[in-house]
């Protein structure tokens, strides 16, 4: 159907030569290209680390602007507490839309735990947590206001991954987003019963547990990116990925002593990591189940890991 | 957490682009007409994909995609330098070869070569490469009755009968 002389036209297209250089520029753009990508991406903590820790001066600013400014919206709970059912309900809601800005911060509140001065501490971290972002976002949209205009949005807010009678487990994310997004993550777990918030040594008699959950760790990385024929990558030794893209202080070499940590509705222990900070940044957040086997030995009790 | 974040698997992308590298070349080639041009427009292009690769939500689009992003980095480059342009070698080589039957073909390549960009490209997209109209059209941004409006037009001026073209 198509003319013949447009044919022949197709085939002497094709049939350009081709200039011998063009496979090598092809695999060095391509390699380039892959550079770029984690450079990029394992530059982004200093910009976490920097709004982590922000000014908490101006929290004060945020509590009156939570309650003056008409953009402000607030969502008030009446949802009645029947009982001792514990909830994890939305305290604030700060929610801000412009063409290059934006903000969606929910605040979490607990409700119904017997320990009330435990539960008013959690929640005025969590407002802490919030008023702190909040100044910490406009402070960013002023900064590039004076720079000529720019973008960026912050979305945060919390979901609740374990609660039944004994424990009480909510997860609260932070994600940044500017020329690309970054993400943070903070777990609460609460033993209701004892009406603690606990942290991750007293789960276990000594240190040891950081060496056998981070040997154990570094063997799952290995696999897995093995497993995925390297389309998962953790910046882990020993995986076959070329290291010399790699910075040796940034290999993971073991967890922090009070690393991220949650328990699962399972009762397993499951250990979390921030974007960027063991991986590149499309991995994500990355978390690591640990079966209870590797950790027996250490743990106090099996009372909260099963 | 709220947003699931889409893995994102390079491989594909390089894979794809180590098979069409031929085509991509020509592509730009057939903007820039010079060889150190074109190459330089397939190693931009190369890495503008790939730092975009992610935002490509349907990867079955990847063809035009691509074809996008190497035809607009061929007008950016052509816009600033708007050069005179020169016949290069190849083309003399090709023009003083002087075979019979060729000398048909030439004509109607030197016609192509003639055309307005705006229809040349469509030539090659919607003939030379097989993409079909509504491709044609994501990938020039323009409306598909537009693209065919230009497709008539040019296969006209190379007096080609489209009787049989299909829309």
């Amino acid at each position: 159907m198509m003319d013949k002389k447009l044919n022949e036209l197709k085939k002497q297209y094709q049939n350009a030569r081709v200039p011998d250089e063009l496979d090598d520029i092809v695999e060095a753009a391509i390699m380039k290209g892959k550079k770029e990508k984690m450079k990029n991406h394992k530059k982004m903590p200093t910009v976490v680390t920097k709004w982590v820790g922000s000014v908490a001066a101006a929290a004060a600013i945020f509590t009156v602007g939570l309650n003056t400014s008409p953009a402000l919206a607030q969502t008030v709970n009446d949802i009645p507490v029947i009982g001792k059912v514990t909830q994890v309900l939305t305290f604030r809601e700060y929610k801000e839309n412009d063409k290059n800005y934006g903000a969606d911060i929910k605040v979490a509140n607990v409700k119904g735990l017997d320990n009330k001065k435990l539960e008013q501490t959690l929640n005025e971290r969590y407002i802490a947590d919030g008023q702190k972002l909040y100044s910490h976002y406009e402070k960013t949209v002023k900064d590039l206001e004076k720079k000529g205009g720019g973008h960026y949005s912050v979305d945060s807010g919390y979901k609740v991954l374990l609660n039944d009678q004994q424990l009480l487990t909510i997860e609260r994310y932070e994600e940044q987003t500017a020329a690309s997004s970054s993400t943070t993550m903070k777990y609460d777990t609460i033993d209701k019963e004892n009406k603690i918030v606990l942290s991750l040594p007293m789960l276990f008699k000594d240190k040891a547990y950081v060496d056998h959950i981070s040997s154990y760790i570094k063997g799952e990385m290995i696999k897995e990116i093995k497993e995925s024929n390297q389309e998962k990558v953790y910046w882990v030794r020993g995986a076959g990925v070329p290291v010399d893209d790699l910075a040796e202080d940034e290999l993971f070499e073991s967890i922090k002593t009070n690393q991220n940590f949650y328990i699962n509705k399972k009762h397993q222990l499951v250990i979390a990591f921030d974007e960027y900070e063991v991986a590149p940044g499309y991995m994500g957040v990355v978390k690591f189940t640990i079966p209870t086997h590797v950790i027996e030995k250490d743990l106090v009790s099996n009372k909260y890991i099963k | 957490m709220k947003r699931k974040k889409q893995l994102f698997y390079d491989d594909d992308l390089v894979e794809w682009i180590r098979q069409n590298k031929k085509q991509l070349y020509w592509l730009a080639y057939s903007y820039v007409k010079n060889e150190q041009d074109a190459l330089d427009i397939v190693q931009d292009s190369i890495q503008k994909a790939m730092q975009n690769y992610q935002q490509l939500l349907n990867k079955e689009k990847l063809k035009s995609w691509f074809y996008r992003i190497v035809i607009n980095t061929s007008l950016d480059f052509l816009k600033k330098f708007r050069r005179v342009q020169v016949t290069d070698d190849e083309t003399l080589l090709y023009l003083s070869s002087s075979s019979e039957d060729q000398y048909e073909n030439l004509d109607l390549a030197g016609a192509l070569e003639r055309l307005p960009t705006k229809y040349r490209e469509i030539v090659i997209l919607r003939y030379f490469e097989d993409l079909k109209i509504e491709e044609v059209a994501y990938i020039l941004n323009e409306n598909s009755n537009t693209i065919k409006t230009r497709l008539y037009k040019a296969l006209k001026i190379l007096r080609i009968d489209m009787e049989q073209e299909e829309g």
